[in-house]
């Protein structure tokens, strides 16, 4: 016991120091002019991006569910903030607000249908779910603004790119404390019992279904918050965000980071952001590489490190101690 | 006499055209130990499917505690009292033993919306997962990974998340296969105790006659898509049709 209480205590100390230094990084780089500025437009992503990886997690890594149509869910929240702050006028805290409530409700709707599927027939269902919505989003020019998408969302004046970023932050903090939570609690360890033999879970009566779609939905909600931070912080919703491929990114992020951790997802998604701008940062042509680049992380990965970054981490912290 | 806590009623089951069961029918009285017999292919463990709600009987009434259970899902059938044990384990390999007990223990008390404590946060669920723990024989082994635990430990693991669930009927399928002879014994015995202490009625499919005939109270013989036999064990040892059938001669 004493050795568990003191490497939780080291969790924390390193935690609480990760989050004192995600606060200051905006105060640091706003001493680098336009260059700085950027970076924190970038960190901001970087935190969205992280929140999003985590939200598609909850239901890949700990429910084992498949789905490449979590974007919807993400676009759904983008939508949500651009229609209510740019059409309706409603302050942009409401919209941000109403975010996950519409993509909760759209996970509700998509998932009593997926969660009848299982495996590789339930992954295709949510593709083709998200690419239905991606369509509609596409087509509607009268409500969604087609394919040129929502421009110009207001942005409140309290938001300077520092403000802004803080605001995420503290947004993500909520969440990824929420989410600590759900995974640690008896709805957490439900889910993964499914996840772990989804047979036998009916047979301890666990109605494998209802957690599955409930799991879903919580899912959902979170992807539609970030989708709706998003929208704030490009000051646009546009279709490309329901798209199938904005899906693949939590994935990859989180067979980047390590899909049986909690935080893995989000260092996956923050690495490979990272990797990508710095590509650009060397040469704007490198950008042509970013796809070499990305399946050479993902092969090294999944050949060296099945259990991604995290698992890596910890497998030299054991080596060390040993 | 004993009232039945299950009757099964003309029970038929065919798949893709071929019958597996014709009009079967018999019940197990509240208390009993009984076994269920027959030669490989019978139908043994479909039986244990069409009672668990595992699969929908084409014909029959499946009566459990009173009450026609066909049509409802696994999970609910559960909930009404009757647990299983599975041939080929069937636990969750990547959770501790100790996660697998306190999961069931928590679906048992309905508590799988809870999000706001930690799931190990209550004493009293942790002390109940530890007495069974202890009456499987696997306290000591509480916090490795039961994917991990040599294959006989893992049967009992099985068995003690059925137990979990303080089933009034356990159906148990081949709970000693692939087991090391002493083990065998072992965990016969070990079914046999849990049964007298925690007034369980159990029913178990096995193959070895001296486990069959060793302990149970009653015996079912599954054989041609019917139920051939029914009886205590010495007069299903003693009859003709069931030794040409299944036993072989020297029984």
């Amino acid at each position: 016991m004493d050795h568990m209480t003191s490497s939780s205590r080291t969790q924390w100390i390193s935690g609480i120091t990760v989050i004192v230094a995600l606060f200051v990084l905006p105060v640091l780089l706003n001493e680098f002019g336009r260059t700085g500025e950027y970076w924190i437009w970038v960190s901001t992503e970087m935190i969205i991006m992280a929140l999003f990886a985590m939200s598609l997690n909850l239901i890949l890594g700990f429910g084992g569910m498949v789905s490449f149509g979590h974007a919807a869910f993400f676009g759904v929240g983008a939508y949500t903030v651009a229609l209510l702050t740019k059409k309706a006028d409603i302050p942009f805290y409401l919209a941000l607000a109403a975010a996950p409530l519409t993509a909760a409700i759209t996970a509700a709707i998509v998932g009593w249908f997926c969660v009848r599927l299982l495996g590789l027939y339930f992954a295709i269902l949510t593709l083709a779910f998200g690419q239905l919505l991606y369509m509609i989003v596409f087509q509607w020019y009268t409500f969604t603004g087609g394919d040129d998408g929502i421009l110009g969302i207001p942005r409140p004046e309290i938001f300077s790119p520092t403000n802004f970023y803080w605001f995420c932050l503290v947004l993500f903090l909520i969440c990824f404390f929420v989410m600590r939570m759900i995974v640690s609690s008896s709805f957490g360890l439900s889910i993964k019992t499914i996840r772990e033999n989804m047979e036998r879970a009916k047979f301890i009566g666990i109605n494998v279904r209802r957690y599955q779609l409930l799991n879903f939905i919580v899912a959902g909600a979170f992807a539609g918050l970030a989708g709706g931070m998003l929208a704030e912080l490009n000051r646009f919703a546009q279709p490309d965000f329901l798209h199938w491929s904005e899906s693949a990114e939590p994935i990859l992020a989180s067979l980047v980071g390590g899909m049986y951790s909690l935080a893995g997802p989000a260092i996956g998604s923050t690495v490979l952001i990272f990797l990508k701008i710095f590509l650009q940062q060397i040469h704007p042509s490198m950008v042509e590489l970013w796809a070499i680049v990305l399946g050479a992380a993902i092969l090294v990965v999944v050949l060296f490190a099945p259990s991604g970054l995290v698992g890596l981490y910890q497998n030299i912290c054991k080596k060390f101690q040993s | 006499m004993a009232t039945p806590i299950l009757s099964v009623e003309n029970l038929s089951k065919s798949f893709e055209g071929n019958q597996i069961f014709s009009n079967v029918s018999f019940s197990v009285d509240q208390g009993e130990l009984s076994a269920i017999i027959g030669p490989n292919g019978a139908g043994k463990t479909t039986l244990f499917n069409l009672i668990t709600g595992a699969l929908v009987p084409d014909k029959g009434k499946i009566i459990f505690q009173g009450r026609n259970i066909v049509g409802m899902e696994p999970f609910d059938v559960v909930r009404l009292g009757m647990a299983r044990a599975f041939q080929r384990t069937n636990i969750f390999p990547k959770m501790t033993v100790f996660e697998n007990i306190v999961i069931t223990i928590i679906t048992r008390l309905r508590g799988n919306l809870r999000i706001f404590k930690r799931w190990n946060s209550s004493k009293k669920i942790e002390r109940q997962a530890f007495e069974i723990l202890e009456s499987v024989g696997l306290a000591e082994k509480a916090h490795q990974l039961s994917g991990t635990l040599a294959h006989g430990n893992q049967k009992r693991l099985d068995i003690g998340v059925a137990l979990a669930l303080e089933p009034k009927l356990l159906l148990l399928d081949e709970p000693v296969a692939g087991m090391s002879p002493d083990e065998r014994w072992e965990t016969v015995e070990l079914i046999k105790e849990l049964w007298k202490k925690m007034n369980i009625t159990m029913v178990f499919i096995e193959h070895d006659m001296d486990i069959v005939f060793g302990i149970s109270q009653k015996v079912r013989v599954l054989c041609y898509k019917s139920l051939l036999a029914q009886g205590p064990p010495n007069e299903i040892s003693a009859n003709k049709q069931v030794i040409e059938a299944y036993l072989g001669e020297e029984v």
